[in-house]
């Protein structure tokens, strides 16, 4: 008897007590709309920049059969073992574009570098200068001198996502990649040693660079993203190359084509113009 | 017969009232209103404040927020994997368990209700993508951010032409939504942008993905680039040629990316989950509460086999939601309700023993206390449409002072002759009993003269419930308790000795120079007394679980719910307009980072005017002749028929956006609840923004910083409609205002209780209020010295003595002199009781229930220890020792003699 009168003191109390804190520990948690917010950058943040992010399935239920799983593997493997992977990688690129609704391919020239450990620079020199440089926190494109556009990983959490997997489509690094795409290669083993290479070749590296040409052999490999989502915005990828990457292209699936060849690669600290350092000390 | 009537028609009454009382609980009509701003006079209550309240709070209630994180994010995938595949299985069991039983019972109501998961996950939808960007297909000129809109009028020709050949020639280029013929200059794609930078969640691989930044930035800023240490490895073996590494730069060393290259310290999976039922029930929360730990004990699992005793376990989960605060309290109730609850069932239990030595006392108290309290409850359900929480929390202080009538009486039934029966006895102590209800009842109904509902309630509900119990004790104690019934126990007599040796206050000088002493003391005492309203006094959740909270609002950037911006105005595009106008007044506070950023519908449909404004810009500054796209196209060799096309496709997706056309879409599901709409009551008049009501809307801010609070609501004043609101600060403001209305109340009902007082004590009434008022001063004056800020708890205490305190005077008054042992007994009964039952609370760790229990403590032990000092000084002094004859004004003593036994 006395019990519930003890308890029919305290637990009006306690509830309305609950209720009067309830606002203070909402302004706390911030958790109101969260789901609401949550929805709202399924679309916005899918198609930013190069998608790595989007939904879909995850990598489990994407994966192949088990024989060619190991197959791709191996072929991963073989090509992980050709790779040089320089600490520091310059060179020349060229790039050709043709987009949907317009006649003209549109070519670029220009030269980048791959730093690991720090990022990429990507300038384009023809037909207007322009630089855009990746590194682990965020994305910076230069028109001349000026900062045209910055995206800080702190404004977008995808930005080292993105950066991520641009660095290893350069590098090559397709441990990496294999998290995010289907990789379908083969690999033409070192018949043709150190000649085959494009002819542009790898080997015009002066006096500190020749990294290369020492492993020979060929690859080529086709990526296609794991999700729906991410393969809907970016298409398909190729890449083929020996020692590096010396060709990507892209196939988006809006008609956009883009190739890229590069030349003139070079690793070592000497590969990096002053200018390049600079940008990315 | 007509006395023998009156029980009998009070017993039709009580089972009437039980007849009610369980129509009432058990069909569930009496459900508490626990809206703290329906406590409001009515006229200050604005319904478009409500619904914006309604709109940000109420959902946010049934939310249990997860935050899975692990340095990996393949980790963290799989340790959120396994969180759901517990909540999962719960609902799977339930769901079978309730199959099989289906198939016997038929029920299918029962099963439906319980079939529905527990909690649920949000779920992302793939297809939403496609629905959202198509919702805006039609009007993507005319979503601009605000960035690339003051570059349109600020920027010439060549600055766009720039633009959109960066567009054209980026390898791995900007955000990108369709073709570039579509958006040459990347607007639309800057405004996705910009929207999506409203959270800072992602989605992943099927989950969504928030990541810690700060984690790993603080202790690796050393170097030129924040972070790397941290995110790569170096791998000695891997580097190509170590002499060229070890050249130019020296002692650089080269790393190679660790598992997914750049990658901050924690990756967060968040799993949004809804709960089914009220997060508030008590069934929910025995249900959800060891869920959510098992399901964190599953996600937590690769911690063993990870280094354990790291600092940062390797997989943390962070829980968050209305139902882990509101379990949390009830657990904590729980274990008061045993250990505060226990000591002083415990104590009045033996009080009562050593007492009465029979328990039947204490359940005839608790009788009269019941039938008031269903009695109260009754009357009000009839008369008011809702009975507020707050009133039956304040019925609890009801207990305090109904106990009185039954302990008076009870203590003058053990003190008087078993000769003298029951009806006589009690027509004797009618007067006392009397005055004891009138005062306090008159007391409680000086609440019912201030403007507020609740207090009206409040002093209805007491009153009603006073009397009610006071009807019971005066109509069935006397036929329930006979003569000779009740026995002394060992604590009569040891009261009685006390009483005597207790000093008596005598008008001299020691007397005067005590009483000045101690209202000097008081009086500094009360001086230092502070005021605090603010209701996070009254937050006591666990630390754990606030700071969860801290992280997950850190981590998740949400907006608070509880602190907006409200807008009104005539039309819908003036609420438009008011709006950019504010987000243009907050612009600077985000720039400077005092703010994170807003959300608001303006932000997804610009007025009119913007829209209008927009769409001239774009003529003027980008697809004129000769302007940027033109030089394009020249670039770009197309001919007229390409950028006359391409001109005309550009103009065709600028269709004016509405909000109502917005509201209906997909793509507005997360930001419908900014939009208050039309108010339904268009005559209301009220809120005092000066403008007619009519359309009104939120903005929400994210990222919010206590020291910025004073600019906000500094900038809600100077842009017309605008209305800064604070929950928080409005429910702090209620809190005080019923602190200081109810302090009035208690000062104008000691005039009253005095007033009621004078005709039978004449100048002898202040005896009977005086130590009541001087307990409460000195109450005052230790909270003032203890550093405690006042608050309304504490002035409901305050009442509460003075509806107790006033009855032991006129108990001590009735019976002058020390002679008659009952009213001290009845008196201290009574304070012990009221010390057990409220002052025990004290040690509750509720802050408002101790703020309660501590004044109950310090108060009533001073009503009790002071109410001796002021009897009769005049009839002590002269008193031959134990005189029966003395005193020809004392009625009950001179015709019930008083037991010879009773006084060892």
């Amino acid at each position: 008897m006395n019990q519930r009168l003890n308890t029919r003191q305290k637990n009006p109390l306690l509830t309305t007590l609950s209720r009067f804190s309830l606002p203070l520990l909402l302004a706390l948690s911030g958790i109101s709309h969260a789901a609401e917010a949550v929805k709202a950058s399924v679309p916005a943040s899918a198609p930013a920049s190069a998608s790595t992010v989007s939904a879909g399935t995850n990598a489990t239920t994407a994966s192949v059969t088990g024989k060619t799983a190991s197959n791709a593997a191996a072929t991963v493997a073989k090509i992980q073992v050709m790779l040089a992977k320089p600490a520091i990688l310059c060179g020349n690129f060229e790039q050709s574009k043709q987009l949907s609704g317009i006649k003209k391919p549109l070519l670029a020239t220009g030269r980048f570098c791959v730093v690991n450990g720090k990022g990429v620079l990507w300038r384009t020199l023809k037909p207007f200068p322009n630089t855009l440089r990746l590194t682990r926190d965020e994305i910076v494109q230069f028109q001349g001198e000026r900062v045209a556009v910055r995206l800080a990983a702190t404004q977008e959490p995808t930005v080292r996502m993105i950066n991520s997997v641009l660095f290893s489509l350069l590098a090559g690094d397709l441990s990496q990649l294999d998290k995010l795409f289907e990789i379908d290669g083969s690999v033409d083993s070192e018949t043709k040693a150190d000649g085959k290479a494009d002819s542009k070749s790898e080997t015009k590296s002066g006096t500190p660079g020749k990294a290369d040409a020492s492993k020979g052999g060929s690859w080529q490999v086709a990526l296609k993203a794991r999700e729906p989502a991410l393969a809907r915005a970016i298409g398909t990828i190729a890449l083929d190359g020996g020692a590096y990457v010396k060709h990507i292209s892209m196939q988006e699936a809006s008609g956009d084509r883009t190739n890229i060849v590069f030349s003139g690669l070079q690793s070592g600290e000497a590969a990096m113009l002053p200018e390049e350092v600079a940008l990315l000390p | 017969m007509k006395r023998l009537s009156l029980p009998w028609l009070w017993a039709v009454v009580v089972c009437a009232l039980l007849a009610h009382n369980g129509w009432l609980w058990l069909g569930h009509r009496l459900t508490p209103d626990t809206d703290i701003l329906a406590l409001l006079p009515v006229q200050e209550r604005d319904p478009v404040l409500q619904k914006s309240f309604t709109n940000m709070v109420d959902a946010a209630q049934q939310r249990v927020v997860v935050l899975i994180g692990a340095p990996d994010w393949e980790q963290a995938k799989a340790a959120a994997s396994r969180y759901m595949a517990v909540v999962d299985a719960e609902h799977r069991n339930r769901v079978a368990k309730n199959g099989k039983a289906n198939e016997n019972s038929h029920d299918n109501h029962v099963a439906d209700a319980d079939t529905e998961p527990l909690l649920q996950l949000s779920n992302l939808n793939e297809q939403s993508q496609n629905d959202w960007l198509q919702s805006f297909q039609r009007h993507r000129g005319l979503l601009i951010s605000a960035g690339q809109e003051a570059q349109l009028r600020k920027e010439g020709p060549a600055f766009w032409l720039e633009a959109g050949q960066r567009a054209l020639y980026s390898p791995f280029g900007g955000p990108k939504l369709g073709t570039w013929r579509e958006d040459p200059f990347g607007l639309f794609a800057g405004w996705v942008q910009e929207r999506a930078q409203e959270t800072p969640v992602r989605p992943r691989d099927g989950w969504l993905y928030v990541q810690d930044l700060q984690a790993d930035t603080p202790a690796n800023a050393g170097a030129g680039h924040p972070g790397t240490s941290a995110a790569y490895q170096t791998i000695p073996g891997k580097v190509d040629s170590s002499k060229e590494a070890n050249t130019a730069t020296g002692n650089r060393t080269a790393t190679i990316p660790a598992a997914t290259a750049a990658r901050p310290a924690r990756h967060f999976v968040l799993l949004p989950l809804t709960l089914n039922q009220p997060a508030f029930s008590l069934a929910a929360q025995q249900r959800v509460i060891p869920l959510l730990a098992s399901a964190k004990k599953a996600a937590m699992q690769g911690n063993n086999d990870a280094s354990p005793g790291a600092a940062t376990p390797a997989i943390e989960v962070i829980q968050a939601g209305v139902v882990l605060h509101a379990a949390s309290a009830g657990e904590q109730a729980g274990s008061e309700v045993s250990t505060i609850g226990v000591g002083s069932l415990l104590g009045i239990v033996l009080l009562m023993w050593f007492s009465f030595r029979s328990l039947k006392p204490i359940a005839l108290v608790l009788l009269s206390i019941g039938i008031g309290c269903l009695g109260a409850i009754s009357v009000c359900s009839l008369l008011f449409e809702r009975i507020h929480i707050l009133t039956l929390v304040f019925s609890a202080t009801l207990i305090g002072v109904a106990q009185d009538y039954g302990l008076y009486f009870l203590c003058n039934r053990l003190h008087v002759e078993p000769g003298v029966p029951s009806r006589t006895l009690l027509r004797q102590l009618m007067p006392g009993l009397l005055l004891t209800m009138t005062t306090t009842v008159i007391g409680y109904m000086g609440l019912a003269m201030t403007p507020f509902p609740g207090l009206r309630q409040m002093a209805l509900f007491s009153a009603v419930g006073l009397v009610f119990s006071w009807l019971t004790v005066v109509l069935w104690f006397p036929a329930m308790v006979a003569g000779g019934t009740l026995t002394a126990g060992k604590l009569v007599g040891l009261n009685h000795r006390i009483l005597q040796r207790w000093p008596l206050l005598r008008t001299g000088r020691p007397s005067a120079v005590a009483l000045a002493l101690f209202l000097l003391v008081a009086a500094i005492g009360c001086a230092r007394l502070g005021v605090n309203d603010d209701i996070r006094l009254l937050q006591n959740s666990p630390p754990a679980l606030i700071q969860d909270q801290i992280k997950l609002s850190r981590l998740l950037d949400a907006p608070t719910p509880v602190q907006f911006f409200l807008l009104r105005g005539d039309s819908v595009e003036t609420v438009l307009q008011r709006e950019e106008q504010l987000k243009a007044a907050l612009a600077p506070l985000i720039a400077s980072g005092k703010l994170g950023g807003v959300q608001a519908i303006s932000n997804w449909v610009p007025s009119q005017a913007t829209q209008n404004a927009r769409r001239a810009l774009l003529e003027q500054k980008l697809l004129q002749a000769d302007g940027p796209l033109a030089q394009l196209a020249t670039q770009l060799e197309e001919d007229a028929n390409w950028l006359a096309s391409t001109r005309q496709s550009l103009l065709h997706n600028t269709a004016p956006l509405q909000v109502a056309d917005f509201l209906r879409s997909p793509a507005s599901e997360p930001w419908r609840h900014l939009w208050l709409g039309q108010s339904a009551n268009a005559k209301d008049q009220s809120a005092g923004t000066g403008t007619k009501p009519g359309f009104a809307s939120i903005i929400a801010l994210r990222g919010l910083q206590r020291a910025t609070l004073p600019q906000l609501q500094q900038i809600a004043l100077n842009v017309p409609g605008v209305q800064w609101v604070d929950k928080v600060e409005e429910i702090s403001s209620v809190l005080g205002r019923y602190r200081q209305n109810m302090g009035w109340v208690v000062l104008g009902s000691y005039l009253l209780v005095y007033l009621l007082m004078l005709p039978r004590y004449g100048c002898a009434a202040w005896r009977a209020l005086l130590p009541t008022a001087l307990a409460s001063i000195a109450t005052l004056a230790i909270l003032g010295f203890s550093g405690q800020p006042l608050q309304l708890f504490h002035i409901l205490a305050l009442m509460l003595l003075l509806g107790v305190g006033v009855d032991y005077g006129i108990f001590m008054q009735e019976h002058p002199g020390r002679r008659d042992p009952a009213p001290w007994l009845a008196v201290s009964l009574s304070a012990i009781c009221t010390i057990l039952s409220f002052g025990l609370l004290a040690l509750s760790n509720t802050p408002a229930l101790r703020a309660f229990g501590l004044t109950m403590l310090i108060g009533a032990t001073l009503v009790w220890l002071i109410v001796p000092l002021f009897g009769r000084s005049d009839l002590a002094a002269n008193d031959p020792v134990y005189d029966d004859s003395f005193d020809a004004t004392n009625e009950v003593v001179q015709r019930l003699p008083i037991k010879k036994r009773s006084l060892p």
